[in-house]
């Protein structure tokens, strides 16, 4: 027995050094296969630039979705898997919407109207998402807080289905089909560098609602109560908060971020349909573990790098764009590996341990 | 708002969502009454939460007609918005899909012609609000019937030991019906004879979980088991090819169910990518057992002078093959992940999943991408096809369902032993706390490994199986979905818990194809029953017996008005 | 008089905080030692050290004649180390018997493929190790109790079990923390009662921490004081009673305000 301890002792190569060693080692890798393939292909410079553009507007839309998961898993520590889906229904109401604004000829109408419309839209798509979000945590999640975390997760699964499954039920197979109105579907053009409209305004929309966001958790005595049942949630009741209402704010917090994201999606997608949530929902979870789960600032950075990366990768590492899935799916491997609590850290770490 | 108010409210929300979905236009004529029943099954579970436990019955009965009529009224209201919209031309179907004249028709109990001509008699509203104030009744008489009497009656000594027997007897008596008697031809809304009958088997076998719950341990208990085990077993004789299908695949899902448990539910490791390994044991039959597709991979061959048409291993051959890379692909996943924990890993096994099926769909060389590889082997016995070696007794699909009754025996019976010893101790003590366990002695690295490795091993074995019964096999049929509904069934059935494994898969693979007559309400109604099994039972259906201390000891106070279902 | 543990200057920092600072430490085989200290004065963070929950930052751990540092815990618990928790850490899933079977683990030899088949050697091996383990509940004062599920036992059971768990292992050296804690007088009479046992009759070597008075001073031979990380003293029980930097650390927030203000700062800057 001693003598095989003492062989472990002999074998054992520090943990830590040997994933920073692989890690290096990675990412050599990647850096050589970036300038032997992707920079010999001789894309011009505005190529990145636009690709990386894109990548921006698909990070603010995943940064929107990667807040809910954040915001849900710091108060309750569960993973809300039907959170793509309220983002989904967000995206159906807009059309809904949308085609009542076509309906109305308000789309063609003079600038501002069309603004006031579209506000209309998302404001629309914002409050469908509130209440799917509140009607969620009431019937599926609420009588199931005090069990263990893989119920609530099933039960999570369990919803997303049937949300997925009810909007095809309810509203048809096919595909709800986005029509841009005529004053955003330009779009500007600096040197060789091509700026879609939508995609600018998703990008600063999407900038506006997060910083509303910080705000309200920051500034706001609501946000007050929300980082004081993160932080334990049983002294904030006795403190005198009402835990109930703060988790119900907090879901309508995140759904309405995701209806905002699915309204936006739909006009950057043009389609939306039963099961569009999913797999942003999956790349928004991504992200939100990116970033250190918990971690608001984090989920907001994990995003872009998400969106970024998927944007550029498949062209930098010169494979084809069907992988871009596998390389934001091993990018999180990796991070996850060499730094197990996401980029930035969670926040709440410490009481789980 | 009164209490018997919101009930109405509740039940209405739910007779809308059905409305909406398109059910009444899908049962057609009968529409309403059946509604009602649905309705009055609805008012019974909510009254008996609501107002059941006052036992006064004058004070139920007038709750049932109040939550009764407040439903009836708004359905009446809704069906005559919809009724007089579709009356008026007013076309609802691009918005709702299923709000068409016929769907609200069958809720009226007119010809769909009349609500296109606007001619709905008054009468009509009047019925539905009758129906469904029945049906509140029905549910609220209900309450008060079951309520005290049949409980206290069904709760003496006597009743529950017929209980019992009546319970072990019935798989039995089932497994008569299923095997020899054959069915009178009945139709159960559009689905035939065959899924009746399949729908039984399912039934048969779950209930003979239940009934060996039942039995006494020792001689008692050896002797059900033995005898419903050779019940078991001679089903695929009895079977046709496709219940035979259905039944093999619940048990392959058995066989990753049992391997998943040991990963989740000893080690408390909670992955979600666990279609990897399935994948990988699939993929792995598939490609030395059916003729190669790749050009590069047959040229290759042609080089070295091996005929690329014909299979390289088969079926038994490549049985240990397909174990080892699922193995080695465990470890390798293991490895990287161990030191992530709770979610992370979560997360990351199902991204690692995601990879796998990404790599089967984009390595055309070797895979053949999304068309698949085709034609893989059967699996003979000394080089015969079942019906060869059974005389026409075993159809194909017969011999697959055996092959996985056989194998997930085998496998339950490796799980249960493993558990059963000190690596099964260490997974436990591992899974409550890692830092005692490992102070206590445990290697954490190893243990977890073992459980990662053993799991992958037996979804190995089961996508093995999983590719010679679909003959076929194609990227897509190892998506997410599938370790999800791997997790699922081990959670409904009860984690931890072999019978409940078992149990979960009847559940969950089994029941959605009897439901294949109602096939577009498959999902909803499997998603809707996820959630609320939850709810009601979070330690699944037939828990194992430390999950059921745990339930007892913290949820004493919600556990009242379930059947629990005691063993010994 | 054969040294079984030797601390030399272990230091653990957590951030700016210096848990452990530098402490030497001795304990004798077959001895019974008793570490004290006011809350925070790092008794548990030492402990965690010896046991390698944490990794020294700086200093040598040696036991039987070879060093510690670096071994992960399981490793440190074969060489013959074992602990309990100051709030009690037991499997609370498992039963009683159960948890000294945990603790006996790393003394089972039998091979998993030997635990499918069910091998003699398996099956003789695991009716020994339960045999092992309802002779460790009896000693502990347990007997009959092993098949209560460990979180349904009185909480002065439960720290009885977490030390038949522990001595499941087989230890030479074993880390009592606060045994007698939440404990009623009789209780703790028992418990004292029980480390006294553990040497005379079983030889383990005991090292604790404990908060009360009474029970240190009766059962310890040697007892060390740590206070904001620092030894400050160590010796027989009564000449520790009697050092006057104990006291000060006991009594200090009275007599020596200003001096605690003092080495606060020296912390910070």
């Amino acid at each position: 027995m001693a003598r095989h301890a003492e062989t472990a002792q002999k074998l054992r190569i520090d943990e830590q050094a040997a994933t920073r060693y692989i890690g290096i080692a990675i990412l050599a890798l990647i850096i050589w296969r970036v300038i032997t393939v992707g920079l010999a292909e001789g894309y011009p410079t505005s190529f990145w630039i636009s690709q990386a553009l894109n990548g921006m507007v698909l990070g603010g839309v995943y940064a929107l979705v990667a807040l809910g998961y954040t915001l849900v898993y710091g108060i309750l520590f569960m993973i809300n898997f039907a959170h793509g889906e309220v983002m989904m229904l967000g995206g159906i109401a807009g059309f809904f919407a949308l085609q009542f604004a076509q309906g109305q000829g308000w789309m063609e109408g003079p600038w501002l109207v069309v603004v006031v419309a579209l506000l209309f839209i998302m404001l629309i798509g914002m409050v469908t998402s509130v209440l799917i979000g509140m009607t969620l945590e009431r019937l599926a999640y609420r009588p199931l807080r005090q069990a263990p975390r893989l119920v609530p997760l099933i039960s999570a699964i369990g919803a997303s289905l049937f949300l997925q499954y009810s909007v095809l039920l309810i509203f048809g197979v096919s595909p709800h089909s986005y029509r841009k109105p005529a004053l955003i579907s330009g779009g500007l053009r600096l040197g060789n560098v091509f700026i879609p409209y939508t995609g600018a305004i998703i990008f600063i929309t999407s900038v506006l609602l997060m910083l509303a966001l910080y705000f309200i958790i920051q500034r706001t005595k609501l946000g007050r109560a929300m980082r004081a049942v993160a932080e334990d949630r049983s002294t904030a009741a006795l403190m005198g908060v009402d835990v109930d209402a703060v988790i119900v704010v907090t879901f309508m917090l995140g759904s309405a971020l995701a209806g905002a994201a699915g309204v936006m999606l739909g006009f950057h997608n043009t389609v939306v349909k039963f099961n569009s949530g999913f797999m942003p929902g999956l790349k928004a979870f991504t992200a939100a573990v990116l970033g250190g789960i918990g971690n608001i600032p984090g989920a907001m950075f994990g995003a872009l790098v998400l969106g970024l990366i998927e944007a550029i990768g498949p062209s930098a590492l010169g494979i084809p764009t069907e992988y871009k899935d596998v390389i934001a799916f091993t990018l999180l491997v990796l991070i996850l590996i060499f730094r197990p609590s996401g980029l930035f850290g969670e926040v709440l770490s410490e009481k789980k341990a | 708002m009164p209490k018997t108010i919101r009930t109405g409210l509740i039940a209405f929300a739910f007779l809308s969502y059905l409305i909406f979905i398109g059910v009444p236009g899908r049962i057609g004529e009968n529409a309403l009454p059946i509604l009602a029943v649905v309705a009055g099954l609805f008012f019974w579970l909510n009254l008996r939460r609501e107002v059941g436990r006052k036992g006064d019955s004058v004070h139920v009965l007038r709750a049932g007609l109040q939550a009764g009529a407040t439903a009836g009224l708004l359905i009446a209201m809704e069906s005559g918005l919809f009724a007089t919209l579709l009356g008026n031309g007013v076309s609802i179907q691009p918005v709702f899909d299923k709000i068409v004249p016929q769907n609200i028709a069958a809720l009226l109990g007119v010809r769909p012609g009349a609500i296109a001509q606007a001619q709905v008699p008054l009468l009509r509203y009047l019925l539905q609000v009758v129906y469904f104030t029945g049906s509140g009744l029905l549910g609220a008489l209900a309450v008060a019937a079951v309520g005290a009497s049949l409980r206290t009656y069904f709760s003496r000594p006597a009743m529950v030991s017929a209980g019992r027997w009546l319970v072990i007897a019935l798989p039995f008596v089932l497994l008569a019906i299923v095997i020899y008697l054959g069915l009178p031809n009945v139709k159960l809304f559009s689905t035939n004879r065959g899924t009746v009958r399949l729908l039984l088997t399912l039934v048969t076998t779950g209930s003979g979980l239940f009934a060996l719950r039942l039995t006494r341990p020792g001689r008692e208990r050896m002797a059900v088991a033995t005898l419903l085990g050779l019940g078991v077993l001679s089903m695929p004789f009895a079977l046709d090819q496709f219940q035979n299908s259905v039944m093999g695949i619940v048990f392959i899902y058995v066989m990753m169910g049992l391997g998943l448990n040991i990963v989740v539910g000893y080690a408390g490791l909670l992955d979600l990518g666990y279609v990897a390994f399935f994948a990988i044991g699939a993929y792995t039959y598939a490609f030395v057992s059916a003729p190669f597709s790749s050009p590069f991979i047959r040229s290759l061959l042609l080089d070295l002078g091996v005929s690329a048409d014909s299979p390289l291993l088969g079926y038994w051959m490549a049985l240990p093959l397909a174990m080892i890379t699922a193995t080695i692909g465990g470890i390798l996943l293991g490895i990287p992940v161990l030191r992530l924990r709770g979610d992370y890993l979560a997360i990351v096994t199902l991204g690692f999943g995601e990879i796998i099926r990404l790599f089967m769909l984009n390595l055309g060389e070797l895979t053949n991408g999304p068309r698949g590889i085709l034609q893989i082997s059967q699996p003979g016995l000394f080089g015969l096809a079942p019906d060869a070696f059974s005389s026409g007794q075993l159809s194909s699909q017969g011999w697959i369902f055996l092959l996985a009754l056989l194998s997930s025996a085998l496998i339950a019976f490796i799980a249960i032993r493993l558990n059963d010893s000190r690596l099964g101790r260490a997974w436990i003590a591992m899974q409550e706390d890692e830092d005692v366990a490992q102070a206590t002695g445990v290697h954490l690295v190893r243990t977890k490994l073992l459980a990662f490795a053993i799991g992958a091993t037996f979804a190995g074995l089961a996508g093995q199986l999983y590719a010679a019964r679909q003959i076929n096999i194609f990227p897509e049929n190892f998506s997410l979905f599938v370790s999800i509904d791997a997790l699922a069934l081990i959670i409904v059935g009860g984690i931890g818990s072999a019978p409940g494994i078992v149990l979960g898969a009847l559940a969950l693979k089994g029941l959605p194809e009897v439901l294949r007559g109602v096939d577009e309400y498959r999902i909803v109604t499997f998603a809707a029953l996820l959630v609320i099994m939850m709810i009601v039972r979070p330690a699944g259906i037939l828990p194992s017996a430390r999950r059921r201390f745990e339930r007892d000891s913290s949820d004493l106070d919600d556990g009242e008005d379930e059947i629990v279902v005691n063993s010994g | 008089m054969t040294t079984l543990l030797a601390v030399q200057g272990v230091t653990k920092m957590f951030g700016g905080l210096t848990a452990v600072d530098n402490v030497d430490l001795e304990i004798v085989e077959r001895s019974i030692t008793s570490l004290i200290g006011p809350n925070g004065a790092g008794k548990t963070t030492l402990f965690n050290c010896l046991t390698g929950l944490h990794r020294p930052d700086t200093g040598e751990i040696v036991f039987a004649g070879r060093s510690l540092v670096g071994l992960r815990s399981d490793e440190i618990t074969a060489r013959g180390i074992a602990r309990t928790y100051q709030n009690i850490r037991l499997f609370g899933r498992m039963t009683a018997l159960e948890n000294v079977l945990v603790g006996q683990h790393l003394r089972l030899r039998a091979s998993h493929w030997a635990a499918v088949l069910r091998t003699a050697r398996q099956q003789a091996e695991e009716r020994a190790a339960r045999e092992i383990g309802r002779a460790l509940l009896d000693f502990v004062g347990l007997g009959g109790q092993e098949e209560i599920i460990s979180t349904n036992l009185p909480y002065g059971e439960q720290r009885l079990l977490e030390v038949a768990r522990a001595l499941g292992s087989r230890p030479r050296l074993l880390l009592l923390d606060e045994p007698a804690a939440g404990m009623n007088p009789r209780e703790t009479e028992r418990m004292m009662e029980l480390v006294h046992r553990l040497r005379n009759e079983r030889g383990v070597t005991v090292f604790l921490i404990e908060h009360n008075m009474k029970v240190v001073m009766s059962i310890s031979e040697e007892v060390t004081v740590l206070d904001y990380g620092k030894k400050i003293a160590a010796g027989a029980p009564e000449a520790v009673r009697s050092n006057p930097r104990v006291i000060e650390a006991y009594l200090g927030p009275e007599v020596d305000q200003d001096l605690r203000i003092d080495r606060e700062m020296q912390d910070i800057t």
